[in-house]
């Protein structure tokens, strides 16, 4: 091993020869090397450290070792000029502004406000599009920029396409009508109208529970279902990757929430067993969505179920995403697995399929439903679901359950079978189970920011879910199928996103794939 | 003609060499060097490094001169973290990635290269490898656009001439067979790090020492012959002004950082060997294999030196790629198909993300304040600062740490607040004083 505390430090070495390479004094550069450090001479094996001396000065070798050891020994970010808004809005995620510093809370969120201005300049912001007409399966937008597109829609949640219905716009206008816009009060109070009771009985009848209580968005059914049964000693069994509405439901409840794998029904078992040997006083409310909503896939829940009543614990299900759009008659995840009328409690949102704002929770008990009518702060200290969404919704689940409900499911269905088909084909990752979301893995953030800028120009309409919707590095496009949606719609879209992808991969020089592992 | 030859016979080489040997393969391994040798390096083995040489039956042996511990102390700020990767975690990265959890431990280590190289080299002779030491190669043999052998001299100056059915580089950063074939790079991230070190006799450390400051950081950790490597870095951009005095500048980062550690080592530490340094860190992926051959280690996926993963990727890489080797020589399946198998685990969203993790903290940017005050949250909470360095080196996925859910939890879990850390009182003032570069 080399000891020499005498010797002289590598860096100056290296100046030293580079000093003499230029000069073509090949002598000078030979004596020199002998007493660069082993370290650096095993490191540096592209450098002739040993040859220095036959090295001939009009040569080209002499040319190539100043580069080589220039490239070693300058900042390499130097040689390559970058557009410095560009590398901010790509290098960072929105969680490196969750905790600003400063005790001005106005100002303290100007750090972030400069980030989403260079993602807007860059393009690459996905945020904020508005919509110049209806959203069919062609919809015409303008970005945060005001530049304006049209493109195949893959960026609205209108399942069955409800939202262009003839029924579904009648009854609007009749309940407009009868009722007025405008629902002037909480449900607690005089907010509701005779067809809220009607909504309630129809959607009971579509998850074969009885009881079921209206919320005005589908983030307060989550929320307030939660917040309203658990309380400060009680805990949570929660699927990482549950909807946002019911992991602030959790964290705002109790301390003792555990964020359990996903879809892992086992290592539910295992955190009943290890919560009922410390606490068998307190209550247990285990939390899971039916179709998550950016991975398409959804747990056992006859097993979870089961589960949850061995170690008296509560099961609560967020059919947000499949309800009505799938499943035997629209039952969705629940029907498929022949689990109607028997989970504790369900939860929906109507913003997908059901074409309106709102929410609901369902149940078997009366007495759940009277008690989070009045603990679930969002459905007591909220406006009700206005008459012309009640009514929307209504004629919506009555379309649900109706032959035409199927035909409308297997419309979407042959359009989700060629989105898929045309995509995976095509070498790419479509994740989860056959849906109506279709969520198309792009892993890295750059890479799917890029191409989400490129896809914006070539007619195609694809939301970009990123941190915090995912976890960071699992970044995908969310394409969200409709019933109107045709076949060959569908794969010319798939080339479409293929190409930017390819793209974006060729323009960031990027050697990653999209594979989870 | 052997079925493989590898160029290099380090951490990557001498492993993969070993690997496919032990199955029954005809392998050569070349180095240029005799060892034992050094090379430049951070010589450090997380504990899934540790687990590969244990897997190996080779982890005693290095074990007997090389001293080991579990915990280590990550200091950001004077935000002091101190925990230990869990077994939990390591069975499930090896489960993961190689289909089997078998012979994981939990120490980690500092070894130097003259030591661990040499264990590494004998270990692939034993198991069968042909070992050729001092010999250069000057050329690789190409038919048909494909690979078939290389060309060399030994150091006595004899010219060779050898054909394998395969050949794996496994030559480091600076790769030959990289350069030869006209490789790209690819993901390339100029910004890195510069890093000077020495070796220091003197005192003793019970756990490993990682401090960062502003742009600057420091390790001091434990290594062979009762000596520690103390390491100091900082961005890249600052490096001149470094170089203008090395030994000064050297013991004024390490004040900087570390006041503490700056006085052990200025006190009691005995400087052993001359300071080196390094700048040539900037990462960059190339492509992983083509007709006739395969990388592994530096050669394949470059990173800076301040996460000190390099020796362990080289490990795993050996055994990822010997594994697809092995089952495309023994007849199991064709080479495409192998190799996709070997791309698809080493190019897929988790080495993504950890790559940008790396990369990220390669820049050297001071730490926003809603990292510090992440880090405040996980004091406290040992599950979590368990997690987090095991993330930090890599046994789990950047992408279940860094999630929505788990901050808010762990920001709900605080036991701690801010207000006993000074980094916090004028941040903004101490966050400006940052990018000031102290050496110029």
């Amino acid at each position: 091993m080399t000891t020499g505390l005498d010797q002289r430090e590598d860096g100056e070495l290296i100046e030293i020869i580079l000093d003499a390479a230029r000069r073509g004094d090949v002598t000078t550069m030979a004596r020199t090397a002998a007493e660069v450090s082993e370290m650096t001479r095993n490191w540096a094996t592209h450098i002739p450290w040993d040859d220095f001396a036959t090295l001939d000065g009009a040569d080209d070798e002499l040319a190539q070792v100043v580069a080589d050891l220039e490239e070693m020994w300058e900042p390499a970010y130097l040689r390559k000029p970058v557009d410095p808004d560009e590398e901010y809005a790509l290098d960072k995620n929105a969680y490196d502004f969750y905790r600003p510093a400063g005790r001005n809370l106005l100002t303290r969120t100007e750090d972030y406000y400069g980030w989403v201005l260079a993602r807007r300049r860059t393009e690459t912001w996905q945020y904020s599009r508005v919509l110049e007409a209806a959203p069919g399966s062609i919809a015409e937008i303008t970005n945060d920029l005001g530049r304006r597109t049209r493109g195949i829609n893959f960026n609205s949640q209108d399942y069955l396409s409800f939202n262009t219905h003839p029924a579904i716009r009648a009854a609007a206008e009749r309940a407009m009508r009868d009722y007025g816009p405008h629902s002037a009060g909480s449900p607690m109070v005089l907010g509701n109208t005779r067809i809220s009771d009607e909504l309630e009985r129809a959607l009971g009848d579509l998850v074969g529970l009885e009881h079921v209580t209206l919320f005005p968005t589908g983030w307060a059914a989550g929320f307030g279902v939660v917040v309203g049964l658990v309380r400060q000693e009680d805990h949570i069994l929660i699927d990482r990757l549950a909807h946002s509405c019911l992991q602030q439901g959790a964290r705002a409840a109790t301390r003792n929430v555990v964020r359990y794998e996903h879809l892992n029904v086992e290592s539910v078992r295992q955190h009943l067993v290890d919560i009922r040997s410390r606490d068998t006083r307190n209550g247990v409310l285990v939390v899971t969505d039916g179709l998550f909503s950016v991975d398409a896939d959804w747990p056992d829940l006859v097993s979870l179920q089961q589960v949850c009543r061995e170690y008296d614990a509560t099961l609560l299900v967020d059919v947000a995403h499949d309800l009505g759009s799938m499943g035997p008659g629209g039952t969705g995840v629940l029907g498929l697995q022949g689990l109607l009328g028997s989970v504790d409690i369900v939860m929906g949102a109507f913003s997908k399929t059901f074409c309106s704002n709102g929410g609901f929770v369902a149940s078997n008990s009366p007495a759940l439903k009277q008690y989070i009518k009045m603990f679930g702060g969002s459905h007591f200290f909220s406006n009700a679901l206005s008459p012309v969404q009640t009514a929307v919704v209504l004629e919506a689940a009555r379309i649900i359950r109706s032959p035409e409900g199927d035909e409308l499911r297997g419309r979407l269905f042959a359009a989700i079978d060629a989105l898929r088909d045309e995509l995976t084909t095509r070498g790419l990752t479509c994740m989860g189970e056959p849906s109506p979301i279709v969520p198309l893995l792009i892993g890295n953030e750059k890479l799917a920011r890029v191409a989400n800028r490129l896809l914006f120009d070539r007619g195609v309409l694809a939301f970009m879910v990123e941190f915090p919707v995912t976890p960071t590095g699992s970044s995908r496009f969310r394409l969200q199928v409709q019933a109107g949606h045709r076949p060959e719609e569908a794969r010319e879209a798939a080339r479409i996103i293929e190409g930017a992808i390819a793209d974006s991969r060729a323009y960031l020089s990027s050697a990653f794939g999209s594979a989870a592992k | 003609m052997y079925d493989a030859i590898v160029i290099g016979a380090r951490c990557s080489g001498a492993s993969t060499a070993m690997l496919l040997a032990r199955r029954g393969h005809r392998v050569l391994v070349v180095d240029r060097s005799s060892f034992p040798s050094d090379v430049i390096s951070t010589h450090f083995l997380w504990p899934h490094g540790m687990s590969y040489l244990n897997r190996w039956g080779l982890l005693e042996q290095v074990l007997a001169v090389t001293p080991a511990q579990t915990e280590i102390d990550v200091v950001n700020e004077g935000i002091r973290l101190t925990g230990s990767v869990p077994a939990e975690l390591l069975r499930a990265y090896f489960r993961d990635l190689h289909g089997d959890d078998s012979g994981v431990v939990r120490t980690y280590a500092s070894i130097r290269r003259s030591v661990l190289d040499q264990i590494l080299v004998q270990a692939a002779a034993k198991a069968g490898a042909e070992v050729r030491t001092n010999c250069t190669v000057r050329g690789l043999i190409v038919e048909d656009g494909h690979v078939v052998g290389i060309r060399g001299r030994t150091s006595d100056g004899q010219l060779i001439e050898e054909r394998a059915r395969i050949v794996v580089g496994a030559d480091g950063r600076n790769s030959f067979v990289a350069r030869t074939l006209g490789l790209p790079k690819f993901d390339e991230r100029p910004r890195c790090t510069f890093a000077y070190w020495s070796y220091y006799s003197g005192f003793s450390l019970e756990t490993a020492q990682l401090h960062r400051r502003g742009r600057l950081a420091c390790a001091v950790v434990p290594t062979n012959f009762e000596q520690n490597m103390v390491l100091v870095w900082g961005p890249s951009e600052w490096s001149r002004e470094f170089r203008a005095d090395v030994p000064g500048n050297y013991q004024r980062a390490l004040d900087f950082v570390s006041p503490e550690l700056g006085e052990l080592v200025r006190a009691q530490g005995t400087r052993e060997e001359r300071i080196y340094g390094t700048l040539d860190q900037a990462a960059f992926l190339r492509p992983l294999h083509g007709p006739g051959w395969v990388l592994v280690g530096d050669a394949e996926s470059f990173k800076d030196q301040c996460t000190a993963i390099g020796m362990t990727h080289a490990f795993r890489d050996a055994e990822l790629a010997s594994a697809a080797l092995d089952r495309w020589l023994s007849g199991g399946a064709p080479i495409d198909e192998t190799m996709a198998w070997y791309e698809g685990r080493r190019r897929g969203q988790d080495a993504a993300a950890y790559y940008d993790y790396v990369c990220t903290l390669a820049e050297m940017r001071p730490y926003r304040h809603d990292e510090l005050q992440l880090f405040v949250a996980l004091r406290g909470n040992q599950q979590e600062i368990d997690r987090f360095i095991a993330t930090h080196a890599d046994v789990a996925p950047v992408s279940e740490f860094f999630q929505a859910s788990n901050l808010f939890l762990l920001n709900d879990a605080a036991k701690e607040t801010s207000a006993g850390y000074p980094i916090f009182e004028d941040f903004a003032a101490t966050s400006r004083m940052y990018q000031q570069n102290p050496f110029a």
